[in-house]
């Protein structure tokens, strides 16, 4: 994957830009608050269609254009993937609602012609390391979910869609879990009728479930096998990396889940996935009417980080995470080589500063053998003076980038 | 300036319709107040008689004029009793018999499940279903309800209604479309093509 121009309107600090990138390692060098991750949330942008942040879309809109009613952020990408080139434009439209709202509406035009985003994520792909990204190892469960989402659209292509999919029927199956709660309590009718409509939402709610719990157990097993080969390698072999999916509908029988045994999940096919879910859903059906909402499925899945045995999570040091975080960035890069055939695009923000000497030129090493890179720090002076040699160095100062 | 009352009553009525927004509605009642007499005539007679000239088919739910308590389909004898094909709308059959190629009987269930719309399995007629099933005669049921989820829901919990009834129960065919590119089909119609391919014989 190459990314050859950029083009930004209206984003962040960005009134404008445009900016050709050639094929290799680019340092982006500014202080704080000149723009320089903004760039990086943009490419990123370009392949997820969401922030790498949570919740912050509407504010990847100039705060300036934002004032007006109708505002619009643009973000243009020219890339070669494989041997052809491709002009992808991803449009941010905020326009007015009611009487003083305003909505965010995303458009995305692939070579000129206007698409769904289920349809075009994964079409040009990216994998960002952001300092806070600790927070996918240290927050909840959410931030877990919403990183391997991202990582699976990117790589699966019908991921997307198979999980908006899903997401309705679980919306649909809630709606009448509520239902079917409120009319328990007023003892309007129970039994016969209502169980059976709830059993073609179990159907749907499976059928799609099931899909994303294989794939989910197919990426963390394939992710956690280079993560595990970097983080070795980053920590000196001292540490062992293991990357524990925790399905919320486990297709492994109780017996198997003790807590140190290898759970291989990797034989099971998605049918007998959806068998099993299906099982289980009628099982637990009337506590989850008692409830009023859908408690197992993979809306609700985990995933924990452990080293050596210690969840990360809970006990992990800031040194370590970051590490962790680190080998799993460079694994999800080569996981993507493996399943899409193409280097994603990598983008790393400030990642010099935390790491020592020796981990320095490790990353190094590492992201050297892709096409293209795009690094931020405050000053070059992170970088080792024969890299920077290599490198294409970049000012970004106040909303525009300088060569230098 | 305040709109006269009857105006903006008109862009009301207009703005509930489905598809069109408050400036669609201001244009066509405007248009209906330069245009000549005969056109905003025309059009209220033609809503008057809606309600009044339009009545549902007792059997099958398909629009039919007042007065006849059965539609056309449902009165030609020619038209094979012992096949339902189930639909979701009236105009799924005026789909369907363009086609021609279909000479059993319909069924419209006037909307489809969907808890989040607080539509229930007896807010549209699928008990007068299951009972023109019980009556007797039928042989197979098509459903043909759209292939979204709401739709594919809809088409299970019938199946699953007139399990106990011991008939044939099918579901039209999903896939790509006659005449289609396969590398324009969407993921999810090339995902279930796949999932639906049939041995060659």
């Amino acid at each position: 994957m190459h990314l050859k121009h950029l083009s930004l309107t209206n984003f962040r600090n960005f009134a404008r830009l445009d900016i050709d990138l050639p094929r290799r390692v680019i340092l982006l060098v500014g202080n704080n608050a000149q723009g320089k991750t903004s760039i990086l949330e943009a490419i990123y942008f370009l392949a997820s269609f969401t922030s790498f942040q949570t919740n912050t879309d509407r504010q990847m809109v100039n705060f300036v254009e934002a004032k007006n009613s109708l505002a619009v952020a643009r973000l243009v990408a020219d890339y070669q993937r494989g041997r052809r080139n491709h002009h992808l434009e991803a449009r941010l439209i905020l326009e007015p609602t009611g009487t003083n709202g305003q909505r965010l509406r995303k458009e995305v035009l692939l070579d000129g012609v206007k698409k769904q985003m289920n349809d075009v994520i994964g079409h040009f792909n990216a994998v960002i390391f952001v300092p806070q990204m600790s927070a996918i190892i240290e927050d909840g469960p959410d931030g877990r979910r919403r990183y391997l989402n991202l990582a699976l659209a990117q790589a699966v292509p019908a991921y997307a869609s198979v999980w908006s999919d899903y997401n309705q029927a679980l919306s649909q199956r809630n709606a009448l879990l509520k239902a079917l709660n409120e009319s328990a309590a007023l003892s309007l009718s129970k039994g016969g009728g209502s169980g059976d409509q709830l059993e073609v939402w179990d159907e749907a709610l499976a059928r799609l479930g099931a899909q994303i719990i294989q794939w989910r157990i197919e990426a963390v097993q394939q992710i956690e096998r280079l993560a595990a080969r970097v983080h070795h390698e980053l920590t000196h072999g001292r540490e062992v990396l293991r990357l524990n999916y925790q399905p919320a509908y486990d297709p492994l029988p109780p017996l198997s889940m003790k807590l140190t045994t290898d759970t291989d999940r990797s034989a099971l096919k998605a049918d007998d996935i959806r068998k099993g879910f299906l099982t289980r859903l009628k099982e637990i059906r009337s506590e989850e009417i008692a409830r009023g909402v859908t408690t197992i499925g993979p809306h609700r899945d985990e995933l924990r980080f452990l080293a050596n045995g210690i969840d990360l999570g809970d006990y992990g040091s800031r040194g370590q995470i970051r590490t962790t975080l680190l080998a799993l960035k460079l694994a999800e890069v080569n996981w993507m080589k493996e399943r899409t055939g193409e280097w994603p695009v990598i983008l790393l923000d400030e990642v010099m500063a935390e790491l020592d000497l020796q981990r320095r030129a490790d990353l190094l090493k590492y992201v050297g053998e892709s096409e293209q890179v795009l690094f931020t720090a405050t000053n070059e002076h992170m970088f080792a003076p024969e890299f920077v040699e290599k490198s294409e160095v970049w000012k970004v100062e106040d909303g525009t980038v300088k060569k230098d | 300036m305040l709109l006269p009352e009857p105006i903006q009553k008109l862009i009301n009525a207009f703005e509930r319709l489905p598809g069109i927004g408050p400036k669609s509605a201001s244009r066509l009642a405007f248009y209906l107040l330069r245009a000549p007499e005969d056109v905003a005539q025309d059009l209220s007679e033609a809503l008057n008689g809606l309600k009044d000239k339009i009545a549902f088919c007792e059997e099958c739910f398909n629009i039919t004029e007042a007065g006849h308590p059965r539609c056309e389909v449902c009165e030609n004898p020619k038209r094979d009793s012992a096949v339902i094909c189930v639909v979701e709308e009236a105009l799924d059959v005026l789909a369907l018999e363009r086609v021609g190629a279909y000479n059993g009987k319909y069924h419209v269930l006037h909307g489809v499940l969907s808890p989040i719309e607080g539509v229930g399995p007896d807010d549209i007629k699928i008990k007068p279903l299951i009972e023109r099933v019980a009556r007797g005669g039928v042989k197979e049921i098509i459903l043909a309800t759209n292939p979204s989820m709401e739709g594919d829901a809809t088409a299970l919990y019938l199946q699953q209604q007139l399990r106990p009834h011991k008939i044939q129960v099918t579901r039209l065919a999903r896939g790509l479309p006659v005449g289609g590119d396969l590398e324009y089909a969407d993921q999810n119609t090339l995902l279930r093509a796949l999932s639906g391919r049939q041995e060659m014989s």
